[in-house]
């Protein structure tokens, strides 16, 4: 009896453990404790094995045979503007809007092969690389490598990868959004295609954040459809500042979600006369943003007429 | 950098709470909104300890310095803190030892021949010698104690207790006559709780119970509010009286010191930490600790847990005369310790650890964990309880570890005896008090072998008076229900039947506010 109540309390132990400390989930800061949350360490995990030939191997195993069926049995995907890649040879930064964990590999597996095989992303440091076990887990999964979101010495690693001929996935934003729509956008995409000299491939989303906003940690029941836009490349024009360029980066997104949201040529003519919708989102109630945000998808349909066609599922 | 004390609002986000409840602890899943005190970081200690020691000892406070005491032919009484300090006791060395090697080497270079050191424990029980070799280290115990000139005080010891004189409120004061015949007596303290220095380190320590029933009674701990905050506490300013009178007689050098939060060594650290901050590895360690004590017998959990040494931080000393040097060790205290409160709460919860000052290398009798619960933690505040009157407290503590015959014989009496009788502390004290501290038996076995006083009881007892005038309910999870009910208390399975029981006494939804230590705090309740 006494045996299988230690076992009993064992059990009950870790059940306790396992909800209140969100095994398997980040852990939580109780709201009032967040002022005395101390600073994030300093240490960073290494990342430069995991573009080296065995975790290359490795992550075309992982993201063919788990990361891939596993998405697309979770979520459908609408993929439209892969044709800007035709022309591109070297390196490129694929900038994007930031919703959801599901941006990563909707990015990538949209993806022609080639492209996804040479691409890394670009993960804050104090979030995806301050253990072992989340820094290995991100880089075999995503060719993830660590930038510093506070501004810090890492800033020069995504040179390196780009010296290296990898194309980076950065999201400028620097975090998911609370609520869907876009927010704030740093200059560190920008920064680099200038003071590279690579082209910025603008990647507008949309539907990651329904299918799972922060908190959830698998997306929600029910197949959501998911789509994604790219966009003609950007190049910093002669004499443009950084702060120029990051601009007409964020503009290039934003048309690209209108355009997702209508057509080619509604999107194009909204452009022109600076009418694109503002992808901040309207000023109107927290619970209207996310109303709109979570609302499904209406992704055209066989009839629907687009004047911009090339697209695969 | 440590961080400071706060106070948490407990939330959907937030983990399961640790609580300690004797040789042990739970995770408690508290209701939202339940505020949590948790105590500063610690603070840290001073780099060169002994740097510091020297420093203090040259460069007194309102005081000549210590080698200008020292003289060839002079009478040097050395006075320290019993074994009830620190809490859990220090890894070696001690910071005693480390003090009294720098002041004999000091009295060794002045040519002091004539050199006593006194444990000044009072009424607390005579420490065995490895006890003593532990404060004082192996140099100096092998130095003075085969020669016995390294003694525990004896409070009933008549030939050896000299009566100097009455304050102005009448109160006697007797203390050791080594002491009181010195030329130089220097005491050697440490402050672990604010409660604990000052004038109270000799007027307490080498004093006898002719002095001490003028402030260890009932009715001063009920007008002590509270006895962690000397300026408003009535045993305080009893013992700061007696300690002027004293300082009449006997020139007193007195050495305070101050520690830090780092109470529990590796890999019982995570007992300390917050609990949202909590690695892998600490989750872990926390449910195989569990695990491992569900599996224990009583004893080895009793040895797991006494085992611990505390890799305390000194965070400061000061030596010199009493009041100022206490003054700034205070403060030091008060850094490591303070944490603002805003309001009181309806009801509060306390988890009584495995040890208090009484209970070194002992047993938490349940006389012992009420005064540690409602005596300790509950006056552990600045300004008002955190408890508001007539509200409830909810402890945790299994009352079961029965009573330790070494150490409290005195306790069983008053527990199957006086408490079956009356739990009121001041019909106790009127009634019973004078017998037992009177008793033979009780100073035959205090004298001779290592038991607290007769009268000791009673103390605890005082010591928890002021909560039992100021609440209306007490309320132990977990506790055994015979001996909850036989200290004029009740019992509860959970922390919301605990609550259901309180609702006649503060509502069916009180506010609640839980104080997470050890380490120890004070909250200063604005």
């Amino acid at each position: 009896m006494a045996g299988r109540s230690v076992v009993r309390g064992g059990v009950d132990d870790v059940r306790q453990a396992a909800r209140g400390f969100r095994w398997g989930r980040r852990s939580q800061v109780p709201r009032s404790a967040e002022e005395w949350v101390p600073e994030a360490r300093s240490t960073v995990f290494r990342s430069d094995w995991a573009r080296r030939r065995p975790a290359i191997v490795a992550r075309e195993v992982v993201q063919k045979a788990g990361l891939e069926p596993v998405f697309r049995s979770q979520v459908r995907t609408t993929v439209r503007g892969l044709d800007v890649l035709d022309g591109l040879t070297g390196p490129v930064i694929f900038a994007a809007n930031h919703a959801s964990h599901l941006d990563t590999p909707l990015v990538l597996l949209s993806l022609p092969d080639e492209w996804r095989r040479r691409t890394a992303v670009a993960a804050a440091a104090d979030y995806f690389f301050d253990t072992w076990w989340r820094a290995v887990g991100s880089s075999v999964l995503f060719n993830t490598f660590p930038i510093d979101r506070r501004g810090g010495t890492m800033s020069a690693t995504p040179g390196e990868v780009l010296d290296d001929g990898w194309s980076l996935l950065i999201f400028p934003e620097g975090t998911r959004s609370q609520d869907g729509w876009m927010g704030t956008f740093r200059m560190g995409a920008a920064m680099l295609a200038h003071a590279h000299d690579v082209p910025v491939v603008p990647v507008a989303h949309r539907g990651t954040f329904a299918a799972m906003p922060r908190g959830r940690n698998w997306p929600a029941p029910g197949r959501r459809r998911l789509t994604i836009r790219f966009g003609q490349p950007l190049r910093p024009g002669p004499g443009e500042s950084v702060r120029d360029f990051a601009a007409r980066v964020k503009a290039a997104i934003a048309a690209l979600l209108d355009e997702d949201g209508t057509t080619w040529w509604e999107a194009r003519r909204r452009l022109a006369s600076s009418t694109t919708r503002d992808p901040g989102g309207p000023d109107v109630a927290p619970w209207r943003r996310l109303w709109e945000q979570t609302a499904p998808i209406d992704d055209g349909g066989p009839d629907r007429v687009r004047a911009w066609r090339r697209s695969h599922d | 950098m440590s961080r400071p004390g706060f106070v948490l609002e407990v939330d959907d986000r937030t983990p399961p709470l640790l609580v300690h409840e004797g040789l042990g602890f739970r995770m408690e899943d508290f209701l939202l909104g339940t505020r949590v005190v948790y105590p500063p970081e610690p603070i840290g200690g001073v780099p060169d300890v002994e740097g510091a020691i020297r420093e203090a000892l040259l460069h007194p406070v309102e005081c000549e310095p210590l080698p200008e005491l020292l003289k060839a032919g002079m009478r040097l009484t050395i006075a320290f803190d019993d074994v009830s300090l620190t809490l859990p006791t220090m890894r070696a060395p001690d910071i005693r030892q480390r003090i009294i090697e720098q002041v004999l080497t000091m009295a060794a270079d002045a040519g002091v021949d004539d050199v006593a050191l006194i444990s000044a424990n009072a009424f607390h029980r005579r420490l065995t010698p490895k006890e003593l070799e532990h404060i004082v280290g192996e140099r100096v115990f092998r130095s003075f104690y085969g020669q016995g000139l390294l003694t525990n005080h004896d409070a009933e010891d008549h030939d050896n207790l000299t009566f100097l004189g009455k304050t102005e409120k009448d109160e006697h004061v007797v203390t050791n006559k080594r002491a009181a015949e010195s030329d130089l007596l220097v005491y050697v303290n440490v402050t672990l709780v604010s409660m604990e220095g000052g004038h109270k380190s000799v007027g307490v320590g080498l004093s006898s119970y002719r002095s001490l029933r003028h402030h260890h009674n009932n009715e001063t701990m009920v007008n002590s509010r509270s006895f962690m905050d000397h300026k408003n506490s009535e045993l305080h300013a009893s013992a700061w009286r007696m300690g002027r009178l004293i300082g009449e007689h006997v020139k007193v050098f007195q050495i305070e010191t101050s520690v830090d939060n780092n109470v529990f060594p590796k890999p019982y650290n995570f007992l300390m930490k917050r609990e949202w901050e909590w690695s892998i590895r600490d989750q872990a360690s926390m449910l195989g600790v569990r695990r491992g004590l569900a599996v224990a017998p009583q004893r080895m959990r009793h040895k797991i847990f006494h085992d611990l040494r505390a890799p305390y931080g000194m965070t400061g000393i000061n030596a010199g005369a009493v009041e100022p040097v206490h003054e700034l060790t205070i403060a030091k205290v008060h850094e490591q310790q303070l944490v603002e409160v805003q309001g009181q709460t309806d009801v509060l919860v306390l988890g009584v650890p495995y040890l208090g000052p009484y209970n070194v290398n002992s047993s938490m009798n349940p006389v012992l964990a009420t005064c540690m619960g409602l005596g300790y933690y509950f006056n552990s505040y600045r300004g008002q309880p955190v408890v508001r009157r007539g509200g409830a407290v909810i402890l945790y503590h299994p009352l079961d570890e029965g009573f330790n015959q070494l150490h409290h014989p005195s306790y069983v009496d008053f527990y199957e005896e006086v408490l079956a009788e009356s739990t009121d502390p001041a019909v106790v004290g009127q009634k019973y008090e004078a017998q037992f501290a009177e008793d033979p038996w009780y100073i035959h076995l205090y004298r001779t072998s290592h038991a607290y006083h007769g009268v000791h009881p009673f103390y605890m007892w005082y010591w928890a008076a002021h909560a039992m005038d100021h609440v209306d309910d007490v309320i132990w999870v977990g506790g055994n229900r015979r001996a909850a009910a036989r200290m004029g208390f009740r019992s509860a399975s959970t922390l919301l039947d605990a609550l259901e029981m309180a609702s006649d006494t503060v509502g069916p939804s009180p506010s609640i506010t839980y104080l997470h230590n050890p380490p120890h705090l004070i909250a200063d309740v604005r």
